[in-house]
């Protein structure tokens, strides 16, 4: 509602960025500096989650915010999982200002409903350097525009342990295609360990899997269209990708009910399991294990299974900073998430300790280690952006139905031809939006 | 109780004074009224909610579905019926099982063997844990990594499948919920059975009777009352399990139950009104125990 009353001066103002961009290509400090003039009073910011690290990094950001505009920023940190499931309700009520957040379906639905407010504005502000993909990324289809500030993002990917693969006699740097990639499990099994780590306990772990295979056989426009109901399950492409999954299936742990992420994290730890499709958030584990342990974990991009695609996709969740519609102070709420995507705020974040990779071009990657560097090989090599099923799909879709069908997948893999038709005849009696 | 029976004599005589005739209307309208308000509000929009299409924020955007949930889950929803099958497993388990287990030791204690009360405190220690404290402590025990599981050796990569096991972990879940069930049904039965009029015992004793004929003839019907309660508790705990599962599994998912479906569709993320339908459902197979749990209080009180 609050949204309403403020978009003809915010129209304004987007116009008069969008003629000044063209000269100003460069100059986007100008009117950083006259935008952070008008915004005054304090401004309440939610941590999501992350513990200690999380309030330190969030602190050493917004204490170089008041120290810049002289506004306070008075902080908090809840839990991820809580936030998250109760987003619709905190947002609905006098939710802080400024929290992070995740671009893609739970920014846009929320968006659609009128909770978050555009910060379009505030990333022309930024200017060039935020990444054309990743603005792309923060847009929300339905209205072409933005209500995140996306700031981090971090690859999905294969990880394993470099020593492991030379004990195979393979080459830790080249596991291309998907032949590499049997070979590596093969021989793993062989040994006795765990191939291909999977833990599906909580239901969303296995979409990782499925994510990838099916942009690597189908590609990302057919993986993305399938989500958003444009293409059905029952396809005889989606049954494609499900003959790979199914092949994947022998080389799993067979607890894999029993074992979430974490349970992953510590088998390949442990040496016990060849290869983890994962997000890279664990590698902060392997360090608080051991320097040694952090520099034998490597990550390279699911191989290639389909030529007409290589490897040109990948999950990547895109995070950054949106602002609460109803909260007190939205313009301040927005000139907080402004500086979150700034140049100094990242330089504060690293600062406070965060290890994330930031979209933003102004972001010094030269002092990154050895796994880092290849996270970025690895994003780098990706042309599309997937941000992972239950960020691609629907709410009421991912969760209660596709989380379940996955579930059941690896628990039957023969049953595949009818779990498929059931989660179509699910997806077909979802309500239209 | 006390209430409902004083507010018969407040009608038939009128001599109450103001003083007493406001303490008893807040009595009864208090009550009343934020049961009202806090429970047949919400249930009856939760009704009118189940056909209705709706994702939980703006009023404008209830959509009129029909019988369209109802649809779904009935025909398109293979995790309905398991969620179905598996709370009738666990009635099933705690009517066979755990009931008479729980009025078994019961009856044994209150015959006063040897160390009774050592016997009746570790059964009913379990019953003082709530059931998301029990999965807490079950779960470190028997997860992958776990406890149980290091003692035999195992770490994570071959840990014992036992969560995640469709052909055990039903069983193993019952056990767990079973633990805390048998001691609160001993409880209950004990405090019933203290009410027994040992004469009744001695006579029967007295007459040549065995003990099973003792126990099904004489304390099972003079019983009948706290039966009928431990029956319909029985029920209503099988059918609202969830704290237990989830807990273990934090996702609905593996062990599906009817409650952890509600859930699962009404809040978090995905919300949708499928929660509201299949709460509906689950109140509809409550109802029945329900009813029949308060005329039975009710006809006592009357006495």
């Amino acid at each position: 509602m609050s949204e309403d009353k403020n978009v003809f001066s915010r129209r304004t103002v987007l116009k008069g960025a969008a003629i000044g961009g063209l000269g100003l290509a460069a100059g986007g400090s100008l009117l950083t500096s006259c935008g952070s003039d008008k915004v005054t009073g304090d401004v309440k910011w939610t941590t999501r989650g992350g513990g200690d690290t999380g309030d330190a990094i969030a602190k050493s950001v917004n204490d170089a915010y008041t120290a810049k505009t002289g506004n306070k920023v008075i902080a908090q940190q809840v839990n991820s999982d809580d936030f998250q499931n109760n987003f619709v309700q905190i947002m609905q009520g006098t939710p802080d200002d400024a929290f992070g957040w995740m671009a893609g379906w739970r920014t846009n639905a929320r968006a659609d409903l009128g909770l978050l407010a555009d910060v379009s504005d505030q990333i022309s502000d930024l200017g060039g350097a935020l990444s054309d993909a990743a603005v792309k990324g923060a847009t929300n289809p339905a209205d072409g525009k933005q209500y995140i500030i996306p700031t981090t993002y971090y690859p999905w990917g294969l990880h394993y342990r470099k020593s492991m693969v030379k004990d195979l006699g393979l080459d830790p740097e080249a596991i291309n295609t998907w032949d590499d990639f049997v070979k590596l499990m093969t021989l793993t099994k062989k040994k006795g360990l765990v191939a291909y780590s999977m833990g599906a306990k909580g239901g969303w772990e296995a979409m990782g899997t499925f994510d990838i295979l099916n942009a690597r056989v189908n590609g990302y426009q057919f993986h993305i269209d399938l989500l958003n109901g444009k293409e059905k399950w029952t396809d005889a492409k989606t049954q494609e990708t499900f003959k790979y999954f199914a092949e994947l299936v022998p080389f799993m742990n067979t607890n894999f009910m029993d074992i979430s992420w974490d349970g992953c994290r510590d088998l390949l730890l442990q040496k016990k399991a060849g290869a983890m499709m994962m997000g890279s958030w664990f590698a902060n584990d392997f360090k608080a294990s051991s320097q040694a342990d952090y520099d034998d974990l490597w990550i390279v991009p699911f191989p290639e299974i389909n030529p007409a695609y290589g490897i040109d996709t990948i999950d990547a969740p895109l995070d950054g900073i949106s602002v609460a519609a109803n909260g007190n102070n939205v313009e301040g709420g927005k000139d907080l998430a402004k500086f979150w995507g700034s140049k100094e705020g990242i330089e504060a974040a690293i600062a406070g300790g965060d290890t994330s990779i930031y979209v933003s071009k102004d972001f010094d990657t030269s002092g990154y280690d050895a796994f880092n560097k290849q996270k970025l090989n690895v994003l780098g090599a990706a042309k599309n952006i997937m941000f992972f099923a239950d960020r691609d799909s629907r709410g009421d879709f991912a969760g209660p139905i596709l989380g379940p069908a996955l579930q059941n997948f690896l628990k039957n893999p023969k049953d595949v031809n009818k779990i498929l038709e059931n989660t179509q005849a699910q997806w077909d009696a979802l309500p239209a939006l | 109780m006390k209430t409902a029976a004083t507010e018969v004599k407040n009608r038939s005589r009128r001599s109450l004074s103001k003083a007493d005739r406001f303490t008893l209307s807040a009595f009864v309208g208090i009550p009343t009224f934020l049961q009202i308000i806090l429970l047949w509000v919400p249930a009856v929009v939760t009704i009118i909610l189940s056909f209705t299409y709706w994702n939980g924020v703006r009023l404008s955007d209830i959509k009129w579905a029909g019988l369209s949930n109802y649809r779904n889950i009935f025909f398109d929803n293979p995790i309905f019926y398991e969620a179905l099958k598996n709370n009738a497993l666990w009635l099933l388990w705690f009517i066979v099982i755990a009931t008479p287990l729980g009025i078994l030791l019961a009856y044994q204690i209150d015959r006063q063997i040897k160390g009774h009360k050592i016997y009746e405190s570790i059964y009913y220690l379990p019953v003082v844990l709530s059931l998301a404290v029990i999965g807490i402590i079950w779960n470190f025990m028997l997860q992958p990594g776990g406890f149980v599981q290091g003692l035999m050796g195992r770490d994570i990569g071959n840990a014992i499948s036992i969560w995640g096991n469709d052909s055990i972990n039903t069983y193993v879940i019952l056990g767990v919920a079973s633990w805390r069930h048998i001691g609160y049904i001993m409880l209950l039965y004990l405090s019933g059975l203290k009410s027994v009029d040992p004469a009744l015992r001695e006579a029967a004793a007295m007459d040549g009777a065995t003990e099973w004929q003792i126990f099904r003839k004489i304390i099972l019907p003079t019983m009948q009352p706290v039966n009928i309660i431990i029956i319909v508790i029985t029920l209503i705990e099988s059918l609202r399990a969830f704290d237990l599962v989830y807990i273990i599994y934090g996702s609905p998912t593996i062990f599906p139950l009817l409650n952890l479906l509600v859930f699962q569709n009404f809040a978090g993320q995905g919300i949708s009104m499928k929660g509201a339908a299949y709460a509906v459902i689950l109140l509809l197979l409550c109802i029945v125990p329900i009813i029949t749990y308060l005329r039975v209080v009710f006809k006592e009180d009357l006495k």
